[in-house]
Formats: structure tokens, sequence, C-alpha cells
């Protein structure tokens, strides 16, 4: 109470120097009043939910400014001056509709004062700060400032004359905050590990037989470059790299959910998009140009009929029930604003459907404005070919069609207040994120999406090339430099290289945003090269291995870990691209990336595995261990097939116990057994049960080694 | 690897999965012995037992699901005014086929118990447990169609894109058993908008609802994969000796042992579960009198698979009431009067069973009994003119509908909200869907403005920005 005297004693003093008039007086009479009758009440009972300071302004409305009282929240104002009729905030505290303070309702005679203060004009000294409708509370010009929103340059590093360890134009980096930090990197894989984790890497199979055996003898420098070089190469290495971009892309072929038997909303020829996909990595198309079709290839590329697959992603995105109408539409531009935004710049737009984002410089108008795009254009199902049935131009049935975009018809929309189709405020033309530009250029051509692509695709824009080098990064080193890859905002994590991951990024645009070149720079660091052991020591200076002291331990993805099985089992179909298959089935032989990928019904199995949810952009993989995964590990039907065929392959070749083990060892782990493996081995061969080498090779199919990375 | 937010989430990735569970034996008889390892006691994770954020009133809870949307004037909420407006066509809202008008329950509303709880004819085992059960007659949700609707009841959010209620929970509370699942959503059939319905969503796999098709009796066929086709147990137990055998020789050449303990654990994990959950959804082990008292249609047998479940320290499960083919049998367009008295009776007595059951084992003061649809039905009628009112349907119906609680420190024999006159809207002591997930939560423990998740760059909750804790209903 101190506290508002002494305030009091202020405000007269400042008072009593003006001239007064009989006005002024009333008015000095109305603000005493409000200041011991008003003031306290609301700061004790209000202020906690609805003030600058509050966690979550409740309901959007400040009690802290005369402003905000008059201007309200979601139900509008709650201080009519002079009516107490009219004013909500009397209402409330009546308990009459909305029952506030929650905790209990205030004494008759603070209601009445209340009601005073009202009938004599609600006069409230308090000045105005900033209000919760305030066009934007960022200071752009400062938060360009922040050094996501800065290009990123190229560093050089001082003094490299006693570096013998680095390899690539990484390394140097790492070096220097490990020694900075009094740590050193850890030696070398061995030749086998490391072998084994570049090939799952580059190609999510377990290193050939013959390429490990050449890699071992090849005694030459430059070993590591030819293995990697020959890996990149590989068509298995664009089928790894497709299922990368897919959980980026929220790939699917169907809707979370169907209207009894309807399913026109589908996408059976969703996998052309993967094949797509495929074909870029293959050809290790330039990243700007693998963005720019994927949004615009029916304006940039409109004769190239090879290219139109590319709008899939956009055109396989969820449609929703009840799709045309506004609520739902605006639902479905939330889908595509977040997948452009997160997937592509690592930031979260979606956040300011609602609201201005709360912590990065995104207002509701850059969301209208990038939502107006998707609204300019319609999700299609172009004819596969000029004889299937066709309703207007599309195809009449969706297995007849490739699932992609089209122009619509180009319109703004207006910013719907607290997300709100109902509550319309003032009409956004399309353009790109005001904190990414620095003159603000409307989108005039169509739809937007070719101009929204070369915004994104633009050497000058901070964030694209940072984003994909810290994804690629994370593929290798199971994290990322910034652990929230696809939040580069002021909540998401810092970089842990900052000069590192700028350094890659520029090079990255430098060597025509070739996905090839990066994958191969940090395959051939030395930091990559790095074993996976811990040590103590080391440990306690850096547990979570932040400055990559070491390579980490990590578990196969589920399309490693079902296609080394179907590798140890000699049932991989090498063929490449292609319709979709149910990858639990025993009898299913293709890769796992050609898994059948279902928004309403997700495979048991790869749920199970930590796939992500298809529904939405999936920023990165968890890694849970459960025992459901194991039960399908030791029981399914598909495990058991393919344990079943090893077992037949190591009896087929040879009649000796022990050559047996030593076989199984090398088709199953591409490694001779130790003696006391021959042991364990024998000792389990001496049970008394039915198939035993089923059972053994099963073992060792599903045993730890297979799936845990070094 | 993705770094994780909070303590449990650690605790359970760390873990085997399901709980957190010390370094257990590994092979040889050791493993032998775990398989004769049974329930474990609450409160494996720490907190568990005592809940998230203050202590918790329930410690499970299961949700009979009525998918399709039962009728509030025709169950729990008695509109006589109906019978003076009846065949008046409402005034307000649109719909096809109203040509019948405000349509009277044909069926008879009564008191019951010492609460006095008015229900109708249709529940009469229910009816003995009045005293029992906490009736909200004035829900209220955001959408009259299904999909939203069910969307909004078990994800609080229209579309598919968040988790489950049962999913927060298991996230919030973790398992109270380490070798069954936290989560398991039982239907004989899939309901509409399907498994999204117990999907974790953006949360880790490890918290999705296990579904598990109550068509199925034999417990193989209840749970993929629980046991190996051919091979026989006591060959099975050797094999994952073996296992362990080998991956001990693994992690002995290595110095990084916290992946692969987890991974021997998860086996270890799995072998036991093989065990507890044959047992656990073998319902040849009830008495012929048990069984015969829930009943013997698949939401009977889904009420009884629960509770067995919830026995063990399943902390959530989820029943559907859907059967092979039909998704939302509730959904009553046509001949409401004959498809209710059908359902209720079939309901009635499987529910009533389910709370006499927990309240005799002294399961009821702890577990959370949450009894409705995804909306309710118009109190007019819904037919072709040439039909006559015998075969009328009601049509969805969301602004006002009753559901029921029972248990979990929930008030008994307590009556809460109130609809208009004729059951159009809930007017007083308004209960949104979000209210009643607040509820829920605060009962388990946890403050649903504080169970959060940080995904896509913001923390999200089960209740969005909404919802708020309905005192009223808390003893």
């Amino acid at each position: 109470m101190l506290r508002y005297l002494i305030f009091l004693t202020a405000m007269i003093h400042l008072l009593l120097q003006s001239d007064f008039s009989i006005a002024d007086e009333k008015k000095t009479e109305a603000i005493q009043f409000f200041e011991r009758r008003i003031r306290p009440v609301l700061v004790e009972h209000c202020y906690e939910c609805h003030s600058a300071t509050s966690k979550i302004i409740q309901g959007g409305l400040r009690l802290d400014s005369s402003q905000g009282m008059l201007s309200g929240g979601d139900s509008g104002a709650v201080v009519t001056p002079q009516d107490p009729q009219s004013s909500l905030i009397l209402d409330s505290l009546r308990y009459e509709g909305l029952e506030m303070p929650p905790k209990g309702q205030l004494s008759e005679q603070v209601i009445n004062d209340f009601q005073k203060w009202i009938l004599d004009g609600a006069i409230d000294p308090r000045l105005d700060n900033k209000t919760p409708n305030d066009k934007s509370q960022w200071d752009l010009a400062e938060e360009r400032k922040k050094w996501q929103y800065q290009p990123p340059l190229k560093h050089r590093l001082a003094d490299q004359s006693s570096d013998n360890w680095s390899r690539t134009s990484i390394d140097g980096f790492i070096l220097s905050q490990l020694e900075q930090n009094g740590l050193s990197p850890n030696p070398p894989a061995s030749k086998r590990d490391f072998a084994r984790r570049l090939a799952y890497d580059l190609t999510g199979l377990p290193i050939e037989e013959h390429l490990l055996s050449r890699f071992e003898a090849d005694e030459k420098p430059n070993s590591k470059t030819r293995l990697v070089d020959a890996l990149l190469n590989t068509p298995q290495h664009a089928e790894h790299w497709t299922r990368f971009w897919l959980d980026i892309s929220r790939y699917a072929e169907d809707q979370a959910h169907q209207v009894g038997n309807n399913d026109s909303l589908n996408y059976p020829n969703a996998y052309l998009y993967r094949d797509w996909i495929l074909d870029a990595f293959a050809s290790d198309m330039s990243y700007q140009e693998f963005v720019r079709l994927q949004l615009a290839a029916d304006l940039v590329a409109p004769n190239e009929s090879q290219h139109q697959a590319a709008l899939g992603f956009i055109g396989l995105g969820p449609k929703y029930y009840r799709r045309n109408s506004p609520e739902v539409m605006a639902d479905e531009w939330e889908d595509r604003v977040d997948t452009v935004t997160r997937g592509l710049l690592g930031l979260t737009v979606a956040c300011a459907r609602c609201h201005d984002h709360k912590y990065d410089p995104i207002s509701t108008e850059d969301y209208y404005a990038l939502a107006g795009i998707f609204a300019s254009t319609d999700m299609f199902n172009q004819p596969l070919n000029e004889s299937v049935e066709k309703n207007g131009d599309q195809s009449k049935q969706p297995g007849d069609g490739l699932h992609i975009v089209r122009e619509g018809k180009p319109r703004d929309l207006a910013v719907m207040i607290r997300g709100d189709v109902n509550n319309q405020g003032q009409v956004v033309p399309r353009r790109f994120l005001e904190v990414l530009t620095t003159k603000n250029k409307r989108y005039t051509k169509g739809s937007g999406r070719a101009e929204l692509a070369e915004s994104i695709i633009r050497e000058q824009n901070p964030l694209t090339a940072r984003v994909i080098v810290n994804r690629v990064w994370g593929q290798f080193f199971g994290r990322h430099l910034i652990d929230t890859p696809s939040n580069f905002g002021n909540l998401g994590s810092k970089p842990s290289h900052p000069e590192l991951l700028d350094t890659l990024a520029v090079d990255f645009m430098d060597h025509n945003w070739s996905l090839k070149w990066l994958q191969r720079e940090i395959a051939l660091s030395a930091a990559y090269g790095q074993s996976s052991d811990r040590e103590e020591l080391k440990v306690t200076k850096d547990p979570e291995n932040r400055l990559m002291w070491h390579m980490p331990q990590r578990r196969l993805t589920v399309e490693q870990m079902r296609d080394t099985m179907l590798v140890a089992a000699d049932r991989l179909n090498p063929v490449v691209k292609g319709k979709s298959i149910q990858p639990d089935d025993p009898t299913s032989n293709r890769r796992t990336l050609y898994s059948k990928i279902s928004r309403m019904d997700l495979n048991r199995m790869l749920a199970n595995f930590d796939f992500p949810d298809p529904s939405s952009h999936s920023a990165q993989r968890f890694e849970t261990t459960t025992p459901l995964q194991k039960l399908f590990l030791l029981n399914s039907p598909f495990a058991i097939a393919q344990a079943n065929a090893i077992a037949t392959r190591v009896k087929n070749i040879s009649r000796s116990d022990e050559s047996r083990i030593r076989e199984l060892y090398r088709l199953v782990l591409g490694r001779p057994p130790s003696t006391e493996e021959i042991d364990a081995g024998y000792g389990f061969l001496e049970n008394e049960m039915d198939q035993k080498w089923q059972a053994y090779s099963h073992a060792l199919l599903i045993s730890n080694e297979m799936f845990i990375l070094d | 690897m993705k770094p994780i937010l909070n303590r449990r989430e650690l605790l359970i990735r760390s873990g085997a999965g399901f709980g957190a569970i010390g370094l257990a034996a590994t092979f040889g008889e050791q493993l032998q012995a775990e398989t004769t390892s049974k329930m474990t006691s609450a409160g494996d994770l720490g907190q568990s037992g005592d809940g998230l954020h203050h202590p918790a009133k329930a410690k499970r809870v299961i949700f009979l699901f009525m998918n399709g949307a039962p009728s509030h004037v025709d169950t729990f909420d008695p509109k006589p005014a109906l019978e003076k407006y009846a065949g008046q066509p409402p005034n307000e809202g649109n719909g096809k086929n109203r040509e019948g008008g405000f349509m009277p329950s044909p069926f008879q509303f009564a008191r019951h118990g010492d609460s006095g709880i008015e229900m109708s004819e249709l529940f009469p085992n229910l009816a003995k447990r009045a005293d029992d059960l906490c009736v909200i007659r004035s829900m209220h949700t955001d959408v009259p169609n299904h999909e939203p609707g069910l969307l909004l009841m078990q994800s609080g959010h229209q579309q598919p894109t968040r988790p489950s209620i049962g999913s927060w929970l298991s996230y919030g509370l973790g398992s109270e058993n380490k070798n069954l699942p936290s989560f398991i959503a039982l239907c004989p059939g899939l309901p509409v908008v399907g498994p999204q319905l117990w999907s974790n969503a953006f949360l880790p796999g490890i918290h999705q609802g296990m579904e598990v098709d109550t068509n199925e009796k034999t417990v193989d066929r209840l749970i993929a994969n629980l046991h190996h086709p051919t091979m026989d147990g006591e060959s099975q137990r050797k094999q994952i000796a073996l296992i362990q055998q080998l991956n001990q020789m693994h992690k002995s050449g290595l110095s990084d042992h916290n992946l692969l303990n987890a991974h021997i654990d998860a086996m270890q994990t799995a072998f036991r579960m093989q065990t507890d959950a044959t047992d656990a959804f073998d319902l040849s082990k009830e008495t012929t009198a048990t069984r015969t008292m829930y009943g013997e249609s698949e939401f009977a047998r889904s009420c009884l698979l629960g509770r067995r479940l919830l026995e063990r320290g399943v902390r959530v499960v989820q029943v559907f009431y859907v059967r092979k083919g039909q998704k939302q049998p509730w959904d009553t367009h046509q001949k409401n009067n004959e498809g209710h008295r059908k359902l209720c009776g079939d309901a009635d007595q499987a529910t009533a069973a389910l709370i006499g059951d927990l309240k005799a084992r002294g399961m009821l003061e702890d577990t959370l009994i949450i009894w409705g649809g995804e909306f309710g039905r118009t109190p007019y009628a819904q037919m072709n003119k040439s039909d006559d009112l015998s075969k009328a349907g009601r049509d969805h119906h969301h602004t006002g509908f009753s559901m029921f609680l029972a248990g979990g420190g929930i008030k008994q024999g307590f009556t809460y909200g109130e609809t208009d006159e004729l059951g159009m809207h809930a007017v007083q002591h308004r209960v949104h869907v979000h209210d009643l997930h607040a509820t829920i939560l605060h009962q388990m423990g946890i403050d649903h403005t504080r169970l959060t998740f940080r995904y896509s760059g913001r923390d999200y909750r089960l209740t969005d920005v909404h919802g708020k804790v309905v005192g009223d209903l808390i003893i």
C-alpha cells in the first residue's frame, strides 16, 4: 500500500503544479478515488493474469493501462465510462457470466466502488505502454541484427600450424573449441567401425563385404575418400537420403481420417513424389533447385513434365474433414505454412496464426501474408495421362492422378484475429516474412509461390543454407549443431559451433548448394572419423558431448534395421523406386523406404520404432527403446522369416557346427566370432530343441550389435 | 538423439521403456526367476502415485467412450417439457428432416438411490449404483460432427495433430507396471477417426496407446507378436538367454553402456511381458459369476479386460464402444428409441458391473471412470416426412449433453449443471470438453496448465489455452 501512497503523493504534486480548474479538481478527486479504491484491487486480484507481466495474458485482456481496459480483450471492452450497465467488468465481478476473479468473489463494497468509478467516467491515470493490439512489438531493425537474421559469413581460424588432426574445413573449428575447454578429440575409429558407420550414414545399409575388405587393405592415403565416393555414387545413397527428406515434408499416402469409405482425398500415387526426391538426390540437384521445384515446378518449369511430381511437397499435405469450410481451410493453410517455414527456414511461423509470435519477430501479418499464398493455391490431381477419366481438369479417380498443386484464384487474406475465421482484421498482401526482407515486396505473380521459392533460396536469405546444413550434420553426428533443427528462433537452442555452422553454410552455397559436397565434407572430417569410446575424464568435462570429442553410439533407424535384416537374409530386392509395400509383411523384400505411409493407421512396426507422425513436419526423430520393439524382433513373422532364411543359408554352406557358426557371424555381423562367442554358440546348440539353427540365427540377428552403431 | 526436457522422460527413455527399472538380472536362472515376478507396486517412478504437481485423487483412469454420441434426453437429462412442445419444430439452427419436431423421450425417468439421481429406465443396473455417480448435464463442445468432436474429446483439438489424453497422462505419470504399457486402447473394431484417437502425436512413441482388438479372445490375437508362433516357452527362454549373453559380450568390449543397458533391459521386460500380459489379457481366469455380471458383448469384454489392466497398474484404459464394421453404434439417426434400448441395455450392465467390481476390490476410490460420447443428440426428431415417429432418429447435438464420472475423488450421488427446458443448451454450470480434461488431469495430480511439451517452437498442452478445473465436482 505504501507504494501507492507514494505514487499518489507524487501524482498530486504534479497536478498541483498545473493550472487548476473545477474540472481539474473533479478529475483529481476521481484519480484519488481510482488510486485508493480501484488500482489496489486491480493489482492484487487481476494483474496476475491481465497485465504486461503476466505469463499468459488471459483472454487477451490487460487491466494495467487505461487503454487496455477500454479496448478490452477477446470479449470486447470491459469498461464503458459512465455506463456501468455495459461494463463487462462489473458483470464479471458480480459473477454474472464470467466469474472474476476466479479465486473468489470480491466484496459488495469493492463492486460498488467499481460501479461508482465507472459512473464517474472511469478516470484512469495509468499511462499506456504497449497494448495488446499494437501492430508489432518487435523492433525489426534490432531483431535483424541477431545472428540468425544476419547472412552467414566464412570464418577463418587464426593459427592452424600445430594442427595435424584436421582433415576438412570442419575440423579446425571442432578442435579449437575442444582445446579451449581442455579436451582433445578421440582417436580415430577402427577401419571396420568407420566403414560400417559410414555405409549406414550414406546408404542406410551395412557395409558390403568386398568394400570393407578393400578398404581395410587400402593402406594408401585417401583410402577414405575412395570409400566415401564409392558409397556416394550408389542408388542406395539416394534411397537412404530420400527418407530423410520425407520426414521433413511429412510424406504420406492418405489422410488421418476418412469419412465412411470415401477415399477420394487419398494419395495412391504419392510414391511418384518419393521417386522424384530420389532422382533429385541421385543427380545431386542443387538444393536451390530442389526447393524451387517443390514449391513451384508448375510455374518455373511448366513444360518439364518429369518435375511436376516435385509439387507433392505441398500437394501431399493433409486434407481435413469438412474441407472448404473456412475454419478447416484455415487449418490446412497452417499445415502448408508450418511445413514450409519450419522445414525450410527453421522458423515456427505457424505460432503467429492467432497472435504475434511471442518469442520471434514474426507477426500475424507475416503469417497471413504466407497463408495467402496457399489460399491462392489449389490441391490438384493432375491426370497421369490423356486417357484417364476426368472430372473437369482433374483425374476423376485419385488413382489416376499425380497429387500436386496448381494456381488458384490469387487472393490476399485478412488477419484472423486470435485465429478466429469470423473475426477478420486488415487484409495483408502476400509477401515474405518481414524480418527476412529489407524492402518488403508484394508477391504479384499468381499465388506468389515462385516468388516465395526465390525468397527462400536466395543466397541473402540467412536461414535456408544454415537450416539444411544443420539437418545434414545431424544425420551424421546423431545430434545437430543447433539442437532444435526446425526452430532457429529465440527459443531454439544456440549453435554449439556457430562459426563452423556459418562457414559450412557459406561453403555449401559456394559449392552450388550440393548436398553430396556437404556429405563428403562431413564424412571425410576427422571429427566424424573419431571413435565412440567414452573416457571417464572427458565424460566429466562434457557429458553431453556438446563439443564433439567422440562419436555417439546410435541405434539404427527402423529403416536401417529392417533393411539390415533383409541383407543378412540375402533377400533384399535391389529394385529402385516404385510403388509402396507393407514393410512387416514377411514376404516383402523391398527397402523400408518404400513402406506405405498412412496418416490414418501408421504401420505398427514403423510406429513402434519411432517413425514420426506423418500428419505434420517432423523436426527430428526420437529414439525410444521399448519392450514392444523387442517383441516385434523376437516374434514377428517378418523377423522369423529373415532368421529362417539365414539359417538355411548357413546350413547349406557347411556341415560342421564351427564353420556354420563362423558363416553365421560373417553373414549377420560381417566379422568372425571370438572364441568366447563360438563357445556360447556351442552351448546353445547343445540344447534339446527344434529348429536350433533358426533360433540361433534369430538370436544373433536381433542382438544389440546388429542395431547399435559405434 | 533428441534431448528431452523432463526428468520423467529421461527416466523412461533411459530405462526399459515402460518404466524405470533397475539393472535387472540378465540371463540364465535369474531370467527364469524374473518370469515369476508379477505386479509391481505403484510408485516405480517415484512420484507416480503422488501426482505430478499435487497429490492425486485418482491413480488410474478408464474412459468408457460411447462412439456416435448417446442421447442425453433419453438417458440422464429428463425433459418433461418436450411433451408440451412435441411435434413443434425447433426455431433455431438448421438440419435435414426435422419435420418431426421436438420428440419426448419414450423412456420413464425416476430418481434413484439416496441421492435421487435421475436416469431413464434404460439403466436398471446403473440405477442401483446411482449413489456412486456424478452426472454432468451441462457438457458442451465445439461442433456437431463426429470427426472433430471425437478428436476434441480425445485430444483437445479438432484436427488430428495432437496427442491423446491417454498419451498425455502416460507422458506425465508413466506406468505403474513396468511390464505392461501405460496406456491401452480397447476397441473391438476401429472407431471413426481411428488410431489418431490414441495417438502420441509429437510425444515420444512410448506414450502411444497400445491398441487391442477385443473381438479377439485369445491373448496372442489380442497383442501382436506377444508369443513366438512356433517356438515353445522354454526354448524361447533359452533363446533370450543366449541373446542376453551375446549382448553382455558385446557390451564388455565397449565403454559406453547406457544405450546398451537400455536395450538389454527392454529385452528383459519383453520377456516378462509375455507372461504378464498373457495373464492380464486372459479373461478365462475370471469366474463365471464375474463374467456373467459384465455380460457377453464386446463392450462387456472390454470393461472386464479394462478392470484386469487397471488392477495391474495400467495408467489409462480407453474403451471404445464400437463393433466390427460399426464405427459408431450410438449414432442413432434412425430408430433412436429402439437403438438406445439395445445400446443402453448392453452399456448399462457392463458399466454397472465395472463400478461394482472396482468398488468391491477397493479400487473405485482411486480409479476415475468417465462415461459418455463426443456430444449429445437433438431433443427433436430426425425423420423423413413419410416415416412414422417410431422410426425417428435424433441428430448430432453439441451445445448441451450429459456425461457421468465415478470414483477417483469425484463427488458421489451428485448431479451437476443444467440444460434449458428443452435440453437444447447447457445453461447452468456449463462444462466444456477442455474443462473436463482439466478436471481429469487435476484428479490425476496434474495441473493442466503445467503439463506441457515443447514442440514446434512452443509449449503444447492438452487443454491448449483453455480449460478450467471444475472444482464443484471434486470431493
